[in-house]
């Protein structure tokens, strides 16, 4: 595989990772209420733009950009706040996941740009979980 | 028998008009990437010997700090597994920075949220140029270590 095509797959990945956080925010944040739902809501929101920066990287290469489902299978059932705010955090983390498989790119501006991306997904993964990982995106 | 000494050995060439022993090459070098590597493992034992001392003087802090140390002492056994040139070599064990500890708990957190940031700066740094399971690992460290920032902020933020 080409330096450039594992890098389409590595963006294609963290871009379908952020599909599905999107979906699931929105499932998330229907759950929620109060000062809670604001920050599902700023979640759900910095996943958008995410989304869009990565549909713009992949552009600039000539790829064309992976489509969101229509409909993701949620890992448990979501039935309550304590269950959403479970949701948010799994969606983080598979986000971080999506992030880490960027990093092993050779081109360093991609590296850097997926790096931060971890960061901020493993901070929010903490604010939904309260605790915090010695490996985040690592296989556990 | 004469044993040889520092100062009968090089007396003992000069007299035998021998350049050097043969026998000895010169000394193993390592990649950029493995004193990069290095350098990982040393600010990770840095940052291990400032929570020790935290926790030491502030116990109160313990509940808050522990786990993170505990993580800190995780990525730094990983970092020490990856050192795997020269064969045989020893990885350093030394605590290269001791700062003064903040005179109150309040300060020491500051100073530890201030140390977790210039870490993940400097691992950030670190990504150009490592191998990719290596760079996967400085950026796993950087992101953990993001949100001890995170953590330690919270904590100032309570008291």
């Amino acid at each position: 595989m080409s330096a450039s095509s594992a890098s389409v797959a590595a963006l294609q990945g963290a871009l379908a990772a952020e599909h599905a956080a999107v979906y699931g925010y929105g499932v998330v944040g229907a759950m929620l209420a109060g000062s809670e739902q604001a920050d599902a809501h700023a979640d759900w929101t910095a996943h958008q733009v995410a989304r869009d920066t990565l549909e713009a990287m992949l552009t600039k290469l000539g790829a064309t950009p992976v489509a969101a489902s229509p409909a993701y299978a949620l890992p448990f059932a979501v039935t309550s706040a304590k269950t959403a705010t479970r949701l948010a955090a799994t969606l983080e983390e598979g986000v971080t996941r999506a992030y880490l498989g960027l990093v092993a790119v050779s081109n360093p501006t991609l590296r850097a740009f997926a790096a931060k991306a971890m960061q901020a997904s493993a901070n929010r993964a903490l604010a939904w979980s309260g605790s915090t990982v010695a490996f985040p995106g690592m296989p556990a | 028998m004469l044993a040889a000494s520092p100062t009968t050995l090089p007396l003992f060439l000069a007299l035998s008009g021998c350049k050097g022993p043969a026998v000895l090459s010169a000394p193993p070098t390592v990649s950029a990437q493995t004193q990069t590597l290095l350098h990982a493992v040393t600010a990770e034992q840095n940052l291990i010997w400032i929570y020790n001392k935290a926790i030491a003087a502030y116990s109160g802090l313990a509940p808050t700090l522990a786990p993170l140390r505990a993580e800190h002492e995780a990525h730094l056994a990983q970092l020490r597994a990856r050192v795997i040139e020269p064969p045989g070599k020893q990885v350093p064990a030394t605590v290269t920075a001791k700062p003064a500890l903040g005179p109150t708990g309040a300060a020491a957190l500051a100073q530890l949220r201030a140390a977790e940031q210039a870490a993940v700066s400097t691992l950030m740094t670190r990504l150009d140029g490592a191998s990719p399971s290596l760079a996967q690992l400085y950026a796993s460290i950087a992101a953990s270590e993001a949100t001890h920032v995170s953590v330690l902020a919270a904590r100032i933020g309570a008291r």
